[in-house]
């Protein structure tokens, strides 16, 4: 063996030693947490017994056959669903219209990054603040043009929680696609232009493909996001009235924290864990089949 | 004849992205717009109809906020400054070193990295309630530095991609002489590669920042008193006694200024974390 591989082998050997403060954190942090979780969920846990003793299956079942799990579920993947593909499409269609103004205008693109560094809890509060059916700007205007909305209101709140949600982080899409848009060539624009490919249409049928692996990065980070949605669906309404905007993550913090069923809150956890590992898990295979 | 047409068809265009660039950024920033407004008029302003965009500014809803009997909203600015500040420490800590071995040796990028790096698609909920017993069993309930150990979790994927793509992008032949020279591995960390790495560490620490100043759920379950952040503390305004417009409308610009000046900064790298993570994941 020669000096140069031994040197290599020890080299590698103490490398291994800088991640070990990284992976005793995350086996500390999220491992253990995710044990217990797995623990509780076969148990009959409650906040007077902590340990509880083992009850088989029965969290689950409860879980699944209560209809407001399935209303819950159904709620985030429509709200995801529909927040996704309005802020893609949203963002696609202005990079092609900005793009030309924004190229050499940095600052202009800092403009409409803005809304995606507000918390997304305070954004609702300030919605809930603006859209005040008595105070608020927006309904007292429309109220002046003839129109009386209440956009709290029973019949308004989900097409009010889907817009404050497109509005917040339409950017966030709008910022990745710009980000690829940017990094395609200006020699390959030029191409373009010279084989007599000028006008929007155009552009778009030279341009859009290039644009793909962006468009599906934004497409799973916005679905993934929306689908777990908490903050200002929280913040408005509480998830209600009754569970109209219960999403998955308000109902199991109302099921631990209002309700105080443990076993059942942890056991939809468990589930909700396992979708999502299923998401990324197929997500991922999509990538590497693509690269 | 055509070049006049086209030069006029030009201006017509261009100012038609103008046109959609300004309604576009009204629309996205008329809360963040009127809530700071709101929070600089005076009660008979806020009440005025129609709305007054003109007005004589007053600083007396700051002042009612900061001195506030029942909300020590002091406090709470001051627990989400140390809470994100220790929890980008605690992620920068952790990553750096991993990002090294995993660049250099390529270590655990066959599954450790994607593992992690996909970790911030998870819903964070999933984790709240072993959070919630595991932190009243070791008494982190109510603690700046519960809160900054769930930022730090939080922040620990865009860190180590960051971390990651920069190491990848270090002259390889700089520490290799430097160990070569007998340096150790800790050492060649602290003297060749922290050097360098003053722009991405700025990257890590303004987007760390901002997540961890805008986090909102284990704030509002894993505190009630001493370490409440400013994101929960802002709604105690809203549901305490029905609305205060005045002060909450000043307790939210608070609460939104300093990320949305560091987010002035820090748009760039978001796009570059993104996509960076999703070509190495």
């Amino acid at each position: 063996m020669s000096d140069a591989t031994s040197f290599e082998q020890q080299q590698r050997a103490s490398a291994r030693v800088l991640l070990v403060p990284l992976c005793l954190f995350m086996a500390a942090l999220l491992g253990f947490p995710t044990l217990i979780n797995l623990w509780y969920s076969f148990s009959d846990v409650s906040f007077q017994n902590l340990v509880g003793s083992f009850v088989g299956l029965d969290n689950y079942v409860a879980a699944l056959s209560n209809p407001k799990m399935w209303q819950a579920l159904g709620f985030s993947l429509k709200f995801a669903v529909l927040c996704t593909v309005i802020e893609v499409a949203a963002a696609l269609v202005l990079v092609f219209i900005l793009h030309p103004l924004l190229v050499k205008r940095p600052w202009m693109t800092a403009i409409l990054m803005l809304p995606m560094m507000v918390s997304p809890a305070l954004m609702g509060v300030m919605y809930r603040l603006i859209l005040n059916e008595f105070t608020g700007p927006i309904p007292v205007y429309l109220e002046m043009m003839g129109y009386g909305v209440n956009f709290l209101g029973r019949g308004n709140i989900y097409k009010t929680i889907v817009a404050i949600e497109v509005l917040q982080w339409t950017p966030f899409a709008f910022l990745i696609l710009l980000t690829a848009r940017q990094t395609i060539s200006y020699e390959l624009e030029e191409a373009a232009a010279v084989d007599g490919a000028t006008g929007f249409r155009s552009s778009f049928h030279i341009l859009l493909p290039l644009m793909i692996p962006a468009l599906v990065i934004v497409l799973f980070v916005r679905f993934i996001d929306s689908f777990r949605v908490f903050d200002h669906i929280y913040v408005l309404t509480g998830g209600g009235p009754g569970n109209l905007t219960t999403s998955i993550s308000i109902y199991i913090y109302k099921l631990f924290f209002v309700q105080h069923t443990l076993g059942e809150a942890v056991a939809v956890s468990i589930l909700l864990l396992l979708m999502s590992l299923a998401l990324i898990a197929s997500a991922m295979r999509l990538v590497v089949r693509r690269s | 004849m055509i070049v006049t047409r086209r030069s006029r068809l030009d201006g017509v265009v261009h100012a038609g992205r103008w046109i959609v660039f300004v309604a576009v950024a009204i629309l996205v920033n008329f809360p963040v717009l009127s809530t700071i407004l709101t929070s600089f008029k005076t009660n008979a302003d806020i009440n005025a109809y129609p709305p007054k965009w003109i007005f004589e500014p007053t600083l007396e809803h700051y002042r009612a906020v900061l001195a506030s009997p029942n909300i020590d909203y002091g406090h709470y600015i001051l627990n989400s400054v140390i809470i994100a500040t220790t929890g980008t420490l605690f992620a920068i800590l952790l990553t750096l070193p991993a990002a090294y071995a995993m660049a250099r040796h390529k270590i655990g990028t066959g599954w450790l990295l994607p593992v992690i790096t996909n970790l911030r698609a998870l819903p964070l909920i999933i984790f709240a309630i072993p959070f919630y017993f595991m932190y009243k069993q070791v008494g982190l309930l109510d603690t700046r530095l519960g809160l900054a150990l769930i930022s730090c979790i939080i922040n620990i994927p865009v860190a180590l991609v960051l971390f990651v793509g920069f190491v990848q992008d270090v002259p390889r032949e700089l520490d290799d002489a430097a160990r070569i020279d007998g340096a150790s591995m800790w050492k060649t960390l602290w003297h060749v590669v922290l050097p360098l790495s003053r722009p991405v560490m700025l990257a890590v620490f303004l987007l760390s920042f901002i997540y961890s100043w805008n986090e909102f759920l284990f704030g509002l379950i894993l505190t009630t008193k001493s370490a409440v952040p400013v994101t929960v503390g802002a709604t105690f305004f809203v549901t305490s006694r029905g609305i205060e417009w005045g002060p909450t409308s000043a307790a939210i610009t608070l609460g939104i200024l300093p990320p949305l000046i560091l987010g002035l900064f820090a748009y760039p790298y978001i796009g570059k974390s993104m996509l960076a993570g999703a070509v190495k994941g």
